[in-house]
C-alpha cells in the first residue's frame, strides 16, 4: 500500500455520475484526501492500478459492468477498503456487495457526514485491525481482555451469546455486518438463515446496554441489511 | 288431411330431412310431400304387433256380434264396431286404427249383411251405413293420431325448453371464458350427445378453446372455422359450403355481430338429429354467443376502468412531482443561491439556518420520491413481499432514526412491551409503513404535541398504533383517508400527495394484516395495523393495489 506522506490517504471514486463525483471530490480534497476519478468499471480497474489507492469508493450502477463485478473482480487480488455506493431499492444487492467483500455501503443521498464516518472506520480497520483490549464509545465499555462490560459505570452482566455478538460488532466497530455474516460467526455456518436468533439477542443486548431500547445509540439497525455498531456516540 | 306443421320425425331415411329442410322448391309440393312423409312416418313407425291387435279387437267384435244380431239391430251393432275403431285408435295409433276401420267395415259386410258371408249387397241403404262406419273411424283415426301427436310434440317442447333453462342458467353461473366454454360442451354433449369445439377470436386469430388431445383440428378446419366467423353462416360437414370438412360449424352470433364459432363433431353411434334437436341446438348456439359476448363486454369494461384508474394515477402522478417535488426544490435552489450570491452579506446564524432548511427539504424529497416509487411499484404488483422475523421495537427504532430531525422536539413515547414475540414482516417495507404513519402524525398535529407509538399482542395479530394529538379525522372519511391521493380537506394546507395511507395499505394488505384509522377519546387520530403472528398459508408473494 503506497502511503504518501505529503497528501492525504488516496482516494479512488469510481462512479459515471459527473455531479456525484464532484462534490465527492470537493467534499474529500477539503478533508485532506487526496482523489482520482474513474467514470466506468474498466476505467476504475485499471485506475487501481495505476493509481493504488488506500480506499475505494464504487458506485454498484456503473454503465458498463456491473458494480457487483468489478467488486468480485478487484477483491480477487486486492484487499484495498471498498465503500459501495447504492440506492435505496437495493438491499440485495448492498448485501451481496457486503458478501463479496465490500467493506460498507452508503445510501444514496447521503450526507458528507456519513461518508467521512465510512471512510474513517473503512481506512482504521485496513491499516490497524482493533486489537485493542478496551473498547469504549459515549458510556460503554467493553474491556475484551477480562470480558468486562460496564455502561455509565456500571456493571452489565451478559450471556456468553450476547458477549460474543458485542465482541464481534467491537472487532468491526462502525462496519456494517449483514445479519448472515454475523450468524456464521457468532452462532456458525449451519445458522446462516436463523435470522430471529439474531433479532431476539440483539433485543436483549439493546435492553442491557441502551438507555432507550427503542432509540438505540450504540447498535444501530441497518434495515434489510444488518447491523453496526456505532464508534462516535 | 294432417294439417298440423311437425317436420319429418328422425327415424325417417336420411335423405328426406334434410333436402326438405333446406332446399324450398314450390310451398305446396313441400307442403303435400311433408304430409304424405308424415303419414309414412307415422304408419312406419308402428310395430307390426299393433297392427295384429288392432285385427283381432275387430275379429272379438264380430264373435261378440254373432250372438247379438238375432237380437240387436244393425245400426248399433255399427256402434260396437265404431267403439273397437276408438279403442284401435287410441292404444294403437294412426296405421293400426286405419286398419281396423277398414277391417270393421269389411267383417260387418261379410258377417252381418245379407247375404252373409259374401260380400255383396242386397239393399243400397248398407252403402250408407258402410261409409259412415268407414269415415267415422278414419275421422277418429286421423284426430286421436293427432292430439297424441300434439302431446307429444308438447312434451318435446317442454323438454326443449326445460334444457334451454338449465343451459341458460349453468351459463348464467360460469363466471369466466373458460368456465362458459366447459358448460356449453358438457351441455350439448348431455343433451345432443355430440362433441363440439369452440374457437374464440384471440389476436386477429381464431383459436380453440377447448384443449382436449382429440380436438386438434387441421388447416381445412381452420378454415372453414374462419369462413365461417367472416361470414357468420354455418358450414362445413352436412351443408353445402366446405362440405369435405370432418365438423359442421356454426357461427356464434349476437345482435352485435359473430363472437366465435362452434364445431360440432359428427356423431359416433346416434343418428341425426331431429328439427326439434336442431333448433334446440341454435338456441344454445345463441345462448353461448350471448354469454361469451357477456364475458368479453365485462372484460372490455374492466380494462376501461383499469385503463381510466391508471390514467388517473399519473395525471396525479404528474401533478404530485410537479407540485410536491418542486416544492422542496424551489427552496433548495432558493438557499443556494444565496449561499452562492450572497454570501457577503450572510450572517454565519444565518447561513446555518439556510442550510438546515434546506437539507431538511432534501430529506422531504427524498421520502417523496420513495413513496411514488412505493406506489407505482404496488400498483405494477411487482412489490415483493419478504417476510422475515422481525422485531417491533426494532422496526420503530428504525422509523424513529430515520424522523431524528424532522422530530426534534416533539415528544414521542413509545409502549412496546418486553416479550412481545417477533412476527414475520418485510422490514424495509414495514419500516416505510412506519415512516409513513410518524411523518403523517407529525405532519397532522399541531408541533409540541405528543405522539404516541403502542405495540401489543390482539389475538393472533400483534397492533401497532400510530396516535397523535391533532384534529383528528371528520369520521365520515376514516374510510378514505386509505384511498390513493385522498387528503383530508384542511384550512391550514399542510403539503402532502395523498399517497401515505394508501402505501401503508398496500404493504400491510401484502403482509397479510389490516390497517385502520379511527378518532381517539380527547382528540387526535390513531391508526392500527394488524399484522399476523404467523405467516399467511397462502403467502401472498406479489401485492396488487
Amino acid at each position: 500500500m503506497s502511503e504518501s506522506r505529503e497528501s492525504g490517504p488516496r482516494v479512488l471514486i469510481i462512479d459515471d455520475e459527473r455531479a456525484i463525483r464532484r462534490f465527492l471530490r470537493a467534499s474529500l480534497t477539503a478533508h485532506g484526501y487526496t482523489v482520482f476519478e474513474a467514470i466506468s468499471g474498466q476505467e476504475g480497474l485499471k485506475a487501481v492500478i495505476t493509481h493504488r489507492p488506500d480506499l475505494i469508493i464504487l458506485d454498484l450502477g456503473l454503465p458498463d459492468i456491473a458494480g457487483l463485478k468489478v467488486l468480485r473482480q478487484l477483491r480477487e487480488w486486492s484487499q484495498t477498503p471498498i465503500i459501495i455506493l447504492s440506492v435505496q431499492e437495493q438491499e440485495a444487492d448492498k448485501i451481496a456487495a457486503l458478501d463479496a467483500g465490500a467493506n460498507d455501503y452508503l445510501t444514496k443521498p447521503f450526507g458528507i457526514g456519513e461518508l467521512m464516518a465510512r471512510l474513517r472506520v473503512a481506512l482504521r480497520h485496513a491499516t490497524q485491525p482493533t486489537d485493542q483490549p478496551v473498547f469504549s464509545s459515549g458510556e460503554l465499555s467493553v474491556d475484551l481482555a477480562r470480558r468486562l462490560v460496564t455502561v455509565a459505570g456500571q456493571e452489565i452482566q451478559l450471556t456468553p451469546t450476547e458477549y460474543d455478538l458485542l465482541k464481534l460488532f467491537i472487532t468491526h466497530a462502525g462496519k456494517v455486518l449483514t445479519h448472515q455474516q454475523i450468524l456464521r460467526q457468532v452462532w456458525g455456518v449451519g445458522y446462516a438463515n436463523e435470522l430471529h436468533l439474531l433479532r431476539v439477542n440483539i433485543s436483549n443486548l439493546r435492553h442491557k446496554i441502551e438507555s432507550d431500547p427503542t432509540r438505540p445509540r450504540y447498535l444501530l439497525t441497518e434495515p434489510g441489511v444488518g447491523y453496526r455498531l456505532r464508534t462516535d456516540v | 288431411m294432417v294439417t298440423n306443421r311437425e317436420q319429418p320425425n328422425d327415424n325417417t331415411s336420411p335423405n328426406n330431412t334434410q333436402t326438405a329442410v333446406e332446399q324450398p322448391t314450390t310451398k305446396n309440393s313441400k307442403f303435400f310431400l311433408t304430409h304424405l312423409a308424415y303419414l309414412k312416418t307415422c304408419i312406419q313407425r308402428q310395430p307390426w304387433g299393433d297392427y295384429l291387435k288392432s285385427l283381432a279387437l275387430i275379429g272379438l267384435v264380430t264373435l261378440l256380434g254373432q250372438p247379438l244380431s238375432p237380437f240387436v239391430d244393425h245400426a248399433n251393432l255399427v256402434m260396437l264396431y265404431l267403439l273397437a275403431e276408438v279403442i284401435a285408435a287410441t292404444r294403437f295409433g294412426l296405421g293400426p286404427s286405419i286398419v281396423a276401420a277398414i277391417a270393421s267395415v269389411t267383417a260387418f259386410n261379410f258377417f252381418f249383411i245379407m247375404p252373409h258371408f259374401t260380400f255383396a249387397i242386397e239393399e243400397a241403404q248398407h252403402l250408407l251405413t258402410f261409409s259412415g262406419l268407414l269415415i267415422v273411424g278414419l275421422v277418429i283415426s286421423t284426430l286421436t293420431a293427432r292430439i297424441r301427436q300434439q302431446a307429444k310434440t308438447a312434451q318435446r317442447r317442454e323438454a326443449q325448453a326445460s334444457a334451454s333453462y338449465h343451459f341458460s342458467r349453468s351459463l348464467a353461473e360460469a363466471v369466466g371464458l373458460e368456465a362458459i366454454v366447459q358448460a356449453t360442451i358438457s351441455h350439448i354433449k348431455q343433451v345432443f350427445d355430440r362433441e363440439v369445439l369452440i374457437l374464440l377470436p384471440k389476436e386477429a386469430e381464431l383459436s380453440l378453446q377447448t384443449l382436449t388431445p382429440d380436438s386438434m383440428l387441421d388447416e381445412l378446419e381452420y378454415t372453414v372455422a374462419n369462413w365461417v366467423f367472416q361470414s357468420g353462416r354455418p358450414a362445413g360437414r352436412g351443408t353445402q359450403i366446405y362440405a369435405a370438412a370432418n365438423l359442421r360449424y356454426h357461427p356464434l352470433k349476437t345482435a352485435r355481430g359473430v363472437v366465435g364459432v362452434l364445431g360440432i363433431k359428427p356423431p359416433s353411434t346416434s343418428g341425426r338429429l331431429s328439427p326439434e334437436q336442431q333448433q334446440l341446438l341454435e338456441v344454445f348456439t345463441s345462448q353461448t354467443a350471448v354469454a361469451v359476448e357477456r364475458n368479453q363486454l365485462a372484460r372490455q369494461a374492466q380494462q376501461n376502468q383499469l385503463l381510466l384508474e391508471k390514467e388517473k394515477l399519473q395525471t396525479a402522478l404528474l401533478n404530485s412531482i410537479s407540485h410536491d417535488l418542486r416544492t422542496p426544490l424551489a427552496s433548495i435552489t432558493g438557499v443556494l443561491s444565496s449561499l452562492y450570491e450572497d454570501e457577503a452579506y450572510l450572517d454565519a446564524a444565518t447561513r446555518h439556518e439556510l442550510v438546515e432548511s434546506a437539507c431538511e427539504e432534501a430529506e422531504r424529497m427524498n421520502r417523496l420520491v420513495a413513496n411514488l416509487l412505493d406506489m407505482s411499484r404496488l400498483q405494477a404488483g411487482s412489490m415483493k413481499v419478504e417476510r422475515e422475523p422481525g422485531d417491533v421495537q426494532d422496526l420503530v427504532g428504525v422509523a424513529l432514526a430515520e424522523l431524528h430531525h424532522k422530530l426534534q422536539g416533539r415528544p414521542v413515547t413509545v409502549n412496546i412491551p418486553i416479550g412481545l414475540p417477533l412476527i414475520p414482516f418485510d422490514f424495509v417495507l414495514m419500516s416505510r409503513v412506519l415512516i409513513n404513519l410518524l411523518d403523517n402524525a407529525h405532519k397532522y398535529s399541531p408541533a409540541g404535541r405528543p405522539i404516541e407509538i403502542r405495540a401489543h399482542l390482539a389475538g393472533t395479530t400483534v397492533e401497532i398504533e400510530v396516535a397523535d394529538r391533532g384534529p383528528g379525522i371528520p369520521p365520515d372519511e376514516v374510510e378514505q383517508v386509505f384511498e390513493k391521493f385522498y387528503r383530508v380537506q384542511r384550512a391550514d394546507g399542510v403539503s402532502g400527495t395523498g399517497l401515505g395511507l394508501s402505501i401503508c395499505k398496500g404493504i400491510v394488505e401484502g403482509h397479510g394484516g389490516r390497517i385502520w384509522a379511527h378518532n381517539r377519546p380527547g382528540g387526535g387520530a390513531i391508526i392500527t395495523l394488524a399484522l399476523p403472528l404467523y405467516q399467511p398459508e397462502t403467502a401472498q408473494a406479489e401485492m396488487t393495489s
